[in-house]
C-alpha cells in the first residue's frame, strides 16, 4: 500500500511538471498555430539560469523562481518580434524551421557556456523538508511541483475563459483581421502570448532543475513527453493537456513499478493507440 | 524536347567528371566526395517530401537510421551475406516501416505531421539506445564491407576507390531515378496535390494513396542512402537514427533550396565541405551551422539554388519558374 502511494505521488509530481511544460506549448499552438520546437530549449534555459542564480549567485531558490520567467518572457518577446514575425508571411513551414533552428542554437550555446555535463541544483529551507502523508514520509518539493501546476492551470483557465483579456485573446485567435479592425492590437497580443509561453517554459525549467538533472539533453527528453501529452490530450486544448499530463505522469510512474523494462514503451503505445482510435486526441477538435 | 537532351548532356557530363575524380583527388577528398554523394541522395529523398509534396517531416532519420542499422545487423548476424542481399533486406525493412509510419501519420497535416514524425523518430532512437544486444547501444556496430558479387566476377570494395565507383553508380542511378519519378504522372500528381488537393479529389484522384506511395518511396530512397552510410564508415552508431541526422538533412535541403530538384545536391556539397572546413577551425561548428540555418530561414528562404537561378535569370534573361515553386510549367497551366 505504501509503495503504491509513493508511486502515485511520484506520478503526480511528474504530471505537474509535464503540465507546466506542455501548457505553454499548447497555448502557443492553440493561439498562434505555431508549433514551437524551441519551447523545450527555453525550458532548459530556465533550468540553467536557475543554476547560475541559485548555485553561483544568491543561493535562493525563490529568486530563480521569480527571475527566470521574467528573463524568458523578454527572450520570448524578442524572438517573436524580431524573428518569428518576419517569417510569418512565408508560411508555417518556415515558422517551424525557425523554431527548430533556434532550439539547435540554444542547445549549442548551453553546451558552450555551461558545459556538456549534468549540474545539480539544490533547494534549501522549507522546500527541502519532508512531510508525513498517511504515515508516509514524502519530500515537500514534489508536492510543491504539483501545487504549482494546479495553480498555473487554474490561473490560465480563469484568464482565458473569465476575463476581458481572455475574450481579446480568443477573438484574436478566432478572426485576427476582424479583431484588428475592431481596435485590438493583434500583433501585440501574439507577442504577449508567445512571451507568456516562453515565461511558462522558463518557470517549468526552474521547477524541473532540482527534480531532474540539468544537462544539455534535458530539452529533448522533456520535449518528447510533452509532445505525447499534446497528441494524447488534443492539440491546443488546455483541458486535454491537464488530463493527458496526469495519465502520462502516472503511466510513467507505475510503468517503472510494474514493467521496469517497458515503462517507456507504455507511453508510446498509448500515443499510437490514441492516434489510431481518435487521431485528434482526447479533447481535440477534428482538424 | 530540347530541354530533355540538355538535361541528358548535363547528367552525362557530371558522371564523366565524377568518374575521373579518383585520378584527380587525394584520398581525403575522395572520402569527402563519397560522403557528399550519400548525403545528396538522402537530401534528394527528403526533398521529395518537403519540396514536392509540401510535407515537412522531422523524422526522416527514422528511415536513414533504420536501414543503416538493418545493414549492420544483417551483416553481423548472417555470415556470408552478399552485399545485394544486405541491401535487399534493409530496403525491405525501410519500406515496411514506411508503410506503417505513413499509415499512422499521414492522416495529419502541417505542424501535426511534423510533430508526429519527430516523436516517432525519437521512439526509434530510444529503442536503438536501449536495445543494446542488437544495436550495440552507445558503442555502435562495426562491420566490414562485403565483396561485390556480380555473378561472373567478384570485386573487393574494401578499398576507397572501388567503393567510390560503386557509390557513384548505385546512388547516382538512384538520384536519376528520383528525378525521373518527379516527371512521371505519379510525381506530377503529388505536385498538383500540393497546389490544390480538393480539386485533385474532385478529379477522381485518391490523394491519400498517392501521398502514402510518395512517403514510402522517399523513405526507401533515404534507406538506400543509410545503407551506403553504413558501408562507407563501416560503422553505425545511434547518431545515424538521432534527431541530429534529421537536422542534418533539413539543413542540407534548406541550404541548397527546396524549390529545385538539384537544390539538395548542391546543399550536400556545400554542407559537407563547410562542415569539414568549420570543424577544422573551431569546435563550435554546430553552433555556426545553426546560425547559418536560421539566417537562411530569415533572409534566403529559397536557398542557394534559388539565388543561383535568380542570378541566371537576371544575367541571361531566361524565363524562370514563375512563382518559384517546384513545377513543370506546362502541367500547371493546363
Amino acid at each position: 500500500m505504501n509503495e503504491f502511494l509513493v508511486f502515485f505521488l511520484h506520478g503526480l509530481a511528474y504530471a505537474g511538471l509535464l503540465f507546466l511544460v506542455s501548457a505553454g506549448l499548447t497555448l502557443v499552438f492553440g493561439m498562434m498555430n505555431v508549433l514551437n520546437f524551441a519551447h523545450a530549449a527555453m525550458y532548459m534555459l530556465g533550468a540553467y539560469f536557475s543554476y547560475t542564480i541559485v548555485m553561483q549567485m544568491t543561493g535562493q531558490f525563490w529568486m530563480a523562481l521569480m527571475i527566470c520567467p521574467v528573463i524568458l518572457f523578454v527572450i520570448g518577446a524578442l524572438v517573436e518580434k524580431f524573428l518569428l514575425r518576419r517569417v510569418h508571411r512565408y508560411g508555417h513551414v518556415q515558422e517551424l524551421l525557425l523554431t527548430f533552428g533556434l532550439a539547435y542554437i540554444i542547445t549549442e550555446l548551453v553546451k558552450w557556456y555551461w558545459g556538456n555535463y549534468p549540474l545539480a541544483i539544490n533547494v534549501s529551507g522549507f522546500l527541502n523538508g519532508t512531510v508525513s502523508i498517511f504515515g508516509l514520509i514524502y519530500p515537500i518539493y514534489r508536492i510543491f511541483i504539483f501545487i504549482c501546476a494546479v495553480l498555473v492551470g487554474a490561473v490560465m483557465s480563469l484568464i482565458i475563459y473569465k476575463t476581458r483579456l481572455g475574450i481579446i485573446l480568443r477573438a484574436a485567435v478566432n478572426d485576427s483581421e476582424m479583431a484588428n479592425t475592431l481596435g485590438t492590437n493583434v500583433p501585440l497580443v501574439f507577442m504577449g502570448v508567445f512571451a507568456f509561453g516562453a515565461a511558462l517554459s522558463g518557470f517549468a525549467g526552474v521547477i524541473a532543475g532540482p527534480l531532474l538533472s540539468t544537462f544539455p539533453g534535458m530539452a529533448q527528453e522533456i520535449l518528447l513527453d510533452a509532445f505525447v501529452v499534446i497528441v494524447v490530450g488534443g492539440f491546443g486544448s488546455l483541458g486535454g493537456a491537464i488530463l493527458a499530463s496526469l495519465i502520462i505522469g502516472e503511466l510513467q510512474s507505475f510503468g517503472v513499478l510494474l514493467f521496469p523494462k517497458l515503462s517507456m514503451a507504455l507511453v508510446y503505445l498509448l500515443m499510437a493507440a490514441v492516434l489510431i482510435i481518435k487521431p485528434s486526441g482526447l479533447f481535440g477538435e477534428e482538424s | 524536347m530540347k530541354k530533355t537532351s540538355h538535361s541528358l548532356i548535363t547528367i552525362v557530363a557530371i558522371f564523366a567528371a565524377a568518374a575521373l575524380m579518383p585520378f584527380v583527388l587525394r584520398q581525403y577528398h575522395l572520402n569527402m566526395l563519397t560522403e557528399i554523394i550519400i548525403f545528396a541522395l538522402y537530401a534528394v529523398s527528403y526533398n521529395l517530401l518537403l519540396g514536392y509534396a509540401g510535407l515537412l517531416s522531422f523524422g526522416h532519420a527514422s528511415f536513414f537510421g533504420l536501414a543503416a542499422f538493418a545493414t549492420a545487423v544483417a551483416i553481423t548476424h548472417i555470415p556470408g551475406l552478399s552485399i545485394w542481399s544486405a541491401i535487399l533486406i534493409s530496403m525491405a525493412v525501410t519500406t515496411l516501416a514506411g508503410f506503417v509510419l505513413g499509415g499512422l501519420l499521414l492522416r495529419h497535416k502541417g505542424a501535426y505531421f511534423a510533430l508526429l514524425t519527430l516523436a516517432f523518430n525519437s521512439i526509434l532512437y530510444a529503442i536503438a539506445t536501449k536495445w543494446h544486444s542488437v544495436t550495440g547501444g552507445d558503442d555502435g556496430l562495426s562491420i566490414a564491407r562485403p565483396d561485390l558479387t556480380l555473378g561472373f566476377t567478384t570485386i573487393s570494395i574494401a578499398g576507397l576507390t572501388n567503393f567510390y565507383y560503386l557509390t557513384l553508380i548505385v546512388l547516382g542511378a538512384a538520384i536519376i531515378f528520383c528525378w525521373y519519378f518527379t516527371k512521371t504522372s505519379m510525381g506530377q500528381t503529388v505536385l498538383l496535390m500540393r497546389e490544390n488537393e480538393e480539386r485533385m479529389k474532385f478529379l477522381g484522384y485518391n490523394t491519400n494513396i498517392s501521398r502514402l506511395i510518395l512517403f514510402v518511396f522517399a523513405g526507401a530512397v533515404a534507406g538506400l542512402a543509410g545503407i551506403f552510410y553504413t558501408f562507407h564508415f563501416q560503422f553505425v552508431s545511434i547518431s545515424a537514427i538521432s534527431i541530429d541526422m534529421t537536422t542534418t538533412v533539413l539543413l542540407i535541403a534548406f541550404v541548397g533550396g527546396t524549390k529545385k530538384f538539384w537544390g539538395p545536391i548542391l546543399g550536400a556539397f556545400v554542407y559537407i565541405i563547410l562542415q569539414n572546413f568549420l570543424s577544422d577551425i573551431t569546435d563550435r561548428w554546430p553552433l555556426l551551422m545553426g546560425l547559418i540555418f536560421v539566417l537562411m530561414v530569415l533572409f534566403v528562404p529559397g536557398g542557394l539554388s534559388d539565388v543561383i537561378s535568380n542570378l541566371r535569370q537576371k544575367i541571361f534573361g531566361r524565363k524562370n519558374n514563375k512563382n518559384g515553386k517546384l513545377t513543370t510549367a506546362e502541367e500547371l497551366k493546363s
